[in-house]
Protein backbone atom coordinates (compact mmCIF):
# COMPACT_ATOMS: atom_id res chain seq x y z
CA UNK A 1 0.00 0.00 0.00
CA UNK A 2 0.97 3.81 -0.70
CA UNK A 3 1.14 5.77 2.03
CA UNK A 4 -0.40 8.57 -0.27
CA UNK A 5 -3.48 6.07 0.29
CA UNK A 6 -3.84 7.35 3.99
CA UNK A 7 -3.16 10.98 3.66
CA UNK A 8 -5.43 11.45 1.25
CA UNK A 9 -7.98 10.14 2.20
CA UNK A 10 -7.40 11.86 5.45
CA UNK A 11 -7.17 15.15 3.50
CA UNK A 12 -10.69 14.66 2.14
CA UNK A 13 -12.50 13.64 5.51
CA UNK A 14 -10.63 16.92 7.15
CA UNK A 15 -11.62 19.11 3.62
CA UNK A 16 -15.19 17.87 4.45
CA UNK A 17 -15.11 18.06 7.90
CA UNK A 18 -13.67 22.14 7.56
CA UNK A 19 -17.34 22.45 5.19
CA UNK A 20 -19.43 21.22 8.16
CA UNK A 21 -17.87 23.94 10.51
CA UNK A 22 -18.49 26.33 8.11
CA UNK A 23 -21.90 25.18 6.75
CA UNK A 24 -23.42 23.87 9.82
CA UNK A 25 -25.49 26.49 12.24
CA UNK A 26 -26.62 23.54 14.70
CA UNK A 27 -23.73 23.64 17.48
CA UNK A 28 -24.19 19.80 17.94
CA UNK A 29 -23.36 19.62 14.27
CA UNK A 30 -20.28 21.78 14.46
CA UNK A 31 -19.07 19.89 17.13
CA UNK A 32 -19.28 16.13 14.88
CA UNK A 33 -17.54 18.19 12.29
CA UNK A 34 -14.52 18.94 14.43
CA UNK A 35 -14.37 15.34 15.54
CA UNK A 36 -14.50 14.36 12.13
CA UNK A 37 -11.16 16.72 11.52
CA UNK A 38 -10.03 15.35 14.37
CA UNK A 39 -9.83 11.98 13.46
CA UNK A 40 -8.75 12.76 9.87
CA UNK A 41 -5.66 13.63 11.86
CA UNK A 42 -5.23 10.49 13.37
CA UNK A 43 -5.27 8.53 10.57
CA UNK A 44 -2.28 10.62 9.91
CA UNK A 45 -0.82 9.99 12.81
CA UNK A 46 -1.21 6.18 12.63
CA UNK A 47 0.16 6.48 9.27
CA UNK A 48 3.19 8.15 9.93
CA UNK A 49 3.90 5.64 12.36
CA UNK A 50 3.29 2.65 10.14
CA UNK A 51 5.64 4.51 7.62
CA UNK A 52 8.51 5.19 10.01
CA UNK A 53 7.92 1.56 11.62
CA UNK A 54 8.10 3.47 14.96
CA UNK A 55 5.41 3.65 18.03
CA UNK A 56 5.34 7.96 18.32
CA UNK A 57 2.64 7.78 15.87
CA UNK A 58 0.18 5.16 17.93
CA UNK A 59 1.38 7.29 21.20
CA UNK A 60 -0.04 10.92 19.98
CA UNK A 61 -3.22 9.04 18.56
CA UNK A 62 -4.24 7.66 21.73
CA UNK A 63 -3.78 11.61 23.41
CA UNK A 64 -5.64 13.10 20.54
CA UNK A 65 -8.44 10.45 21.11
CA UNK A 66 -8.40 11.51 25.05
CA UNK A 67 -8.05 15.47 23.98
CA UNK A 68 -11.29 14.96 21.53
CA UNK A 69 -13.18 13.08 24.84
CA UNK A 70 -12.02 16.23 26.49
CA UNK A 71 -13.13 18.84 24.18
CA UNK A 72 -16.84 16.89 23.18
CA UNK A 73 -17.67 17.26 27.25
CA UNK A 74 -16.86 21.03 27.46
CA UNK A 75 -18.21 21.54 24.32
CA UNK A 76 -21.51 20.12 24.81
CA UNK A 77 -21.77 21.05 28.08
CA UNK A 78 -21.59 24.58 26.39
CA UNK A 79 -24.20 24.08 23.67
CA UNK A 80 -26.37 22.86 26.43
CA UNK A 81 -25.96 26.35 28.60
CA UNK A 82 -26.82 27.73 25.62
CA UNK A 83 -30.17 26.11 25.07
CA UNK A 84 -30.88 26.96 28.70
CA UNK A 85 -30.53 30.87 27.97
CA UNK A 86 -31.66 31.24 24.59
CA UNK A 87 -33.64 28.44 23.77
CA UNK A 88 -31.83 28.17 20.51
CA UNK A 89 -28.25 26.47 19.65
CA UNK A 90 -27.76 28.14 16.27
CA UNK A 91 -24.06 29.12 16.32
CA UNK A 92 -25.25 32.25 13.93
CA UNK A 93 -26.97 33.99 16.40
CA UNK A 94 -24.20 34.46 18.85
CA UNK A 95 -22.42 37.66 17.70
CA UNK A 96 -22.15 39.40 21.31
CA UNK A 97 -18.49 39.63 20.61
CA UNK A 98 -18.75 40.74 17.03
CA UNK A 99 -17.53 44.58 16.24
CA UNK B 1 18.39 -4.82 -17.46
CA UNK B 2 18.00 -8.00 -16.00
CA UNK B 3 18.74 -6.44 -12.84
CA UNK B 4 16.45 -3.55 -12.98
CA UNK B 5 13.48 -5.52 -13.97
CA UNK B 6 13.67 -7.55 -10.87
CA UNK B 7 13.95 -4.30 -9.23
CA UNK B 8 10.72 -3.07 -10.90
CA UNK B 9 8.93 -6.55 -10.00
CA UNK B 10 9.17 -6.72 -6.01
CA UNK B 11 8.96 -2.63 -5.92
CA UNK B 12 5.59 -2.96 -7.37
CA UNK B 13 4.27 -6.18 -5.14
CA UNK B 14 0.69 -5.35 -4.25
CA UNK B 15 -1.06 -7.02 -1.09
CA UNK B 16 -4.44 -6.87 -2.91
CA UNK B 17 -6.45 -8.22 0.28
CA UNK B 18 -4.85 -5.04 1.69
CA UNK B 19 -5.64 -3.08 -1.13
CA UNK B 20 -9.42 -4.23 -1.52
CA UNK B 21 -9.96 -3.74 2.16
CA UNK B 22 -8.47 -0.22 1.75
CA UNK B 23 -10.55 0.52 -1.07
CA UNK B 24 -13.93 -0.70 0.80
CA UNK B 25 -13.35 1.01 3.75
CA UNK B 26 -12.30 3.81 2.02
CA UNK B 27 -15.49 4.27 0.08
CA UNK B 28 -17.63 3.76 2.94
CA UNK B 29 -15.71 6.34 4.79
CA UNK B 30 -16.43 8.94 1.88
CA UNK B 31 -19.80 8.13 1.86
CA UNK B 32 -20.69 8.22 5.74
CA UNK B 33 -18.63 11.61 6.10
CA UNK B 34 -20.46 13.36 3.45
CA UNK B 35 -23.89 12.42 4.87
CA UNK B 36 -22.26 13.50 8.11
CA UNK B 37 -21.97 17.64 6.55
CA UNK B 38 -24.87 17.25 4.06
CA UNK B 39 -27.65 15.41 6.21
CA UNK B 40 -30.45 17.62 7.43
CA UNK B 41 -31.52 15.23 10.18
CA UNK B 42 -29.22 15.68 13.48
CA UNK B 43 -29.60 12.00 14.49
CA UNK B 44 -29.06 10.26 11.16
CA UNK B 45 -25.76 12.33 10.80
CA UNK B 46 -24.40 11.15 14.40
CA UNK B 47 -25.35 7.75 13.37
CA UNK B 48 -23.12 8.59 10.03
CA UNK B 49 -20.64 9.41 12.37
CA UNK B 50 -20.69 5.80 13.96
CA UNK B 51 -19.87 4.12 10.49
CA UNK B 52 -16.87 7.19 10.23
CA UNK B 53 -15.38 6.38 13.48
CA UNK B 54 -15.88 2.70 12.87
CA UNK B 55 -13.76 3.04 9.67
CA UNK B 56 -11.41 5.23 11.02
CA UNK B 57 -10.86 2.39 13.66
CA UNK B 58 -10.81 -0.34 10.98
CA UNK B 59 -7.85 1.46 8.93
CA UNK B 60 -6.14 1.14 12.39
CA UNK B 61 -6.52 -2.35 12.59
CA UNK B 62 -5.14 -2.31 8.60
CA UNK B 63 -1.90 -0.35 9.52
CA UNK B 64 -1.06 -2.68 12.70
CA UNK B 65 -1.88 -0.72 15.05
CA UNK B 66 -4.62 -3.14 17.00
CA UNK B 67 -4.63 -0.80 20.50
CA UNK B 68 -5.67 2.50 18.46
CA UNK B 69 -8.16 0.52 16.67
CA UNK B 70 -9.27 -0.60 20.21
CA UNK B 71 -8.89 2.68 21.66
CA UNK B 72 -11.28 4.48 18.57
CA UNK B 73 -13.76 1.90 19.22
CA UNK B 74 -14.07 2.07 23.09
CA UNK B 75 -14.11 6.08 23.46
CA UNK B 76 -15.54 7.20 20.30
CA UNK B 77 -18.37 4.58 19.66
CA UNK B 78 -18.85 4.19 23.23
CA UNK B 79 -18.45 7.26 24.78
CA UNK B 80 -18.64 10.32 22.43
CA UNK B 81 -21.21 9.29 20.26
CA UNK B 82 -23.58 8.78 23.08
CA UNK B 83 -22.86 12.39 24.27
CA UNK B 84 -23.53 13.61 21.05
CA UNK B 85 -27.03 11.80 20.61
CA UNK B 86 -27.49 12.88 25.08
CA UNK B 87 -26.61 16.23 23.11
CA UNK B 88 -29.28 16.08 20.36
CA UNK B 89 -31.73 14.99 22.55
CA UNK B 90 -31.43 17.52 25.18
CA UNK B 91 -31.56 20.37 22.28
CA UNK B 92 -33.75 21.12 19.93
CA UNK B 93 -32.88 22.23 16.55
CA UNK B 94 -35.11 24.71 15.38
CA UNK B 95 -33.58 26.50 12.77
CA UNK B 96 -35.46 28.56 10.23
CA UNK B 97 -33.83 28.28 7.04
CA UNK B 98 -33.19 31.31 5.23
CA UNK B 99 -32.50 29.78 2.11
CA UNK B 100 -30.23 32.84 0.57
CA UNK B 101 -28.17 33.05 3.39
CA UNK B 102 -27.65 28.87 3.87
CA UNK B 103 -27.18 28.70 -0.36
CA UNK B 104 -24.17 31.71 0.20
CA UNK B 105 -22.91 29.84 2.73
CA UNK B 106 -22.75 26.70 1.55
CA UNK B 107 -21.42 27.83 -1.92
CA UNK B 108 -18.64 29.41 0.30
CA UNK B 109 -17.51 26.21 2.29
CA UNK B 110 -17.50 24.02 -0.74
CA UNK B 111 -15.28 26.71 -2.47
CA UNK B 112 -12.86 26.63 0.91
CA UNK B 113 -12.82 22.73 1.15
CA UNK B 114 -12.76 22.32 -2.61
CA UNK B 115 -9.55 24.73 -2.58
CA UNK B 116 -7.96 22.87 0.75
CA UNK B 117 -8.31 19.61 -0.75
CA UNK B 118 -6.81 20.70 -4.17
CA UNK B 119 -3.74 22.32 -1.99
CA UNK B 120 -3.35 19.43 0.35
CA UNK B 121 -3.71 16.49 -2.31
CA UNK B 122 -1.26 18.92 -4.58
CA UNK B 123 1.46 18.91 -1.20
CA UNK B 124 1.00 15.27 -0.31
CA UNK B 125 1.47 14.02 -3.88
CA UNK B 126 4.45 15.99 -4.68
CA UNK B 127 5.92 15.08 -1.75
CA UNK B 128 5.40 11.52 -0.72
CA UNK B 129 4.34 10.74 -4.40
CA UNK B 130 5.27 6.57 -4.69
CA UNK B 131 6.34 5.66 -0.78
CA UNK B 132 5.45 2.81 0.02
CA UNK B 133 4.41 1.23 3.59
CA UNK B 134 6.41 -1.45 4.39
CA UNK B 135 4.54 -4.50 6.54
CA UNK B 136 6.08 -7.72 7.90
CA UNK B 137 8.72 -6.29 9.39
CA UNK B 138 8.92 -9.05 12.01
CA UNK B 139 8.31 -7.84 15.84
CA UNK B 140 11.34 -7.42 17.73
CA UNK B 141 11.42 -11.11 20.05
CA UNK B 142 13.02 -10.84 23.53
CA UNK B 143 14.33 -14.39 24.18
CA UNK B 144 15.43 -15.37 28.18
CA UNK B 145 17.48 -18.37 27.50
CA UNK B 146 15.55 -21.19 29.11
CA UNK B 147 15.79 -25.46 29.48
CA UNK B 148 12.87 -27.09 28.14
CA UNK B 149 12.19 -31.02 27.56
CA UNK B 150 12.93 -31.34 23.53
CA UNK B 151 9.65 -33.24 23.65
CA UNK B 152 8.12 -30.26 24.18
CA UNK B 153 9.55 -28.06 21.56
CA UNK B 154 7.48 -27.47 18.29
CA UNK B 155 8.34 -29.22 14.87
CA UNK B 156 9.82 -26.37 13.07
CA UNK B 157 12.01 -25.09 16.41
CA UNK B 158 13.47 -28.73 16.37
CA UNK B 159 14.02 -28.76 12.48
CA UNK B 160 15.51 -25.81 12.24
CA UNK B 161 18.39 -26.82 15.18
CA UNK B 162 18.70 -29.95 13.60
CA UNK B 163 18.20 -31.74 16.94
CA UNK B 164 18.18 -35.41 16.28
CA UNK B 165 18.37 -36.76 19.24
CA UNK B 166 14.61 -36.52 20.61
CA UNK B 167 15.28 -37.31 24.53
CA UNK B 168 16.45 -34.95 27.57
CA UNK B 169 16.45 -31.90 27.81
CA UNK B 170 17.79 -28.77 25.87
CA UNK B 171 19.15 -24.55 26.93
CA UNK B 172 18.98 -23.16 23.49
CA UNK B 173 21.12 -20.45 23.62
CA UNK B 174 20.86 -16.84 22.55
CA UNK B 175 23.49 -17.46 19.51
CA UNK B 176 21.31 -20.16 18.40
CA UNK B 177 18.53 -17.88 18.91
CA UNK B 178 19.46 -15.22 16.81
CA UNK B 179 20.43 -17.31 13.90
CA UNK B 180 16.50 -18.78 13.95
CA UNK B 181 14.08 -17.62 11.33
CA UNK B 182 11.96 -14.88 12.90
CA UNK B 183 8.77 -16.93 12.07
CA UNK B 184 10.29 -19.97 14.03
CA UNK B 185 11.84 -17.93 17.02
CA UNK B 186 8.88 -16.54 18.18
CA UNK B 187 7.84 -20.20 18.90
CA UNK B 188 10.78 -21.24 21.26
CA UNK B 189 9.57 -21.36 24.42
CA UNK B 190 11.11 -18.38 26.36
CA UNK B 191 10.67 -15.64 23.40
CA UNK B 192 8.07 -12.89 24.38
CA UNK B 193 6.85 -11.25 20.56
CA UNK B 194 7.38 -7.49 21.69
CA UNK B 195 4.41 -6.66 19.70
CA UNK B 196 2.82 -3.23 19.44
CA UNK B 197 0.94 -2.76 22.17
CA UNK B 198 3.74 -3.80 24.69
CA UNK B 199 5.81 -0.91 22.82
CA UNK B 200 2.85 1.53 23.17
CA UNK B 201 2.70 0.28 26.92
CA UNK B 202 6.08 0.84 27.07
CA UNK B 203 6.47 4.12 25.26
CA UNK B 204 3.14 6.15 27.28
CA UNK B 205 5.08 4.89 30.97
CA UNK B 206 8.41 5.94 30.20
CA UNK B 207 8.80 8.80 27.69
CA UNK B 208 5.71 9.82 27.66
CA UNK B 209 5.03 9.76 31.06
CA UNK B 210 4.67 13.58 31.39
CA UNK B 211 2.51 14.37 28.67
CA UNK B 212 0.44 11.24 29.77
CA UNK B 213 -0.01 12.47 33.07
CA UNK B 214 -0.63 16.08 32.10
CA UNK B 215 -3.56 14.38 29.82
CA UNK B 216 -4.94 12.58 32.68
CA UNK B 217 -5.53 16.33 35.05
CA UNK B 218 -6.82 17.48 31.35
CA UNK B 219 -9.30 14.94 31.78
CA UNK B 220 -10.19 15.90 35.18
CA UNK B 221 -10.21 19.53 34.23
CA UNK B 222 -12.91 19.33 31.20
CA UNK B 223 -14.82 16.53 33.91
CA UNK B 224 -15.17 19.28 36.39
CA UNK B 225 -15.60 22.13 34.31
CA UNK B 226 -18.37 20.08 32.04
CA UNK B 227 -19.87 19.75 35.32
CA UNK B 228 -20.18 23.35 36.47
CA UNK B 229 -20.65 24.59 33.16
CA UNK B 230 -24.15 22.58 32.72
CA UNK B 231 -25.64 22.48 35.97
CA UNK B 232 -28.55 24.59 37.06
CA UNK B 233 -27.73 27.19 39.09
Amino acid sequence: MFLNQFLLLAAALFCMGVYGVLTRRNGVMVLMSVELILNAVNINLVAFGAFQDNIQGDVFAVFVIAVAAAEVGVGLAMVLLMYRNRRSIDFSEVDLLKG
Amino acid sequence: MIDLLAQATTAVEFDVAQNIAWAIIAAIMLFSAFKVVTTGNVVHAALYLVIVLAGAAALFILLGSDFVGATQILVYIGAIIVLFLFGIMLTKAQLGDDDSVQKERRSMGALVGVLLMVVMSFALVDTFGNEELVFGDPEPVEYVPTTVAVSELPTPVIEALGIVNLEGTITITQAQFDNLDPQVQRRVPGAEVFGNNKQIADAIFSQYIVPFEAVSVLLLAALIGAVVVARKE
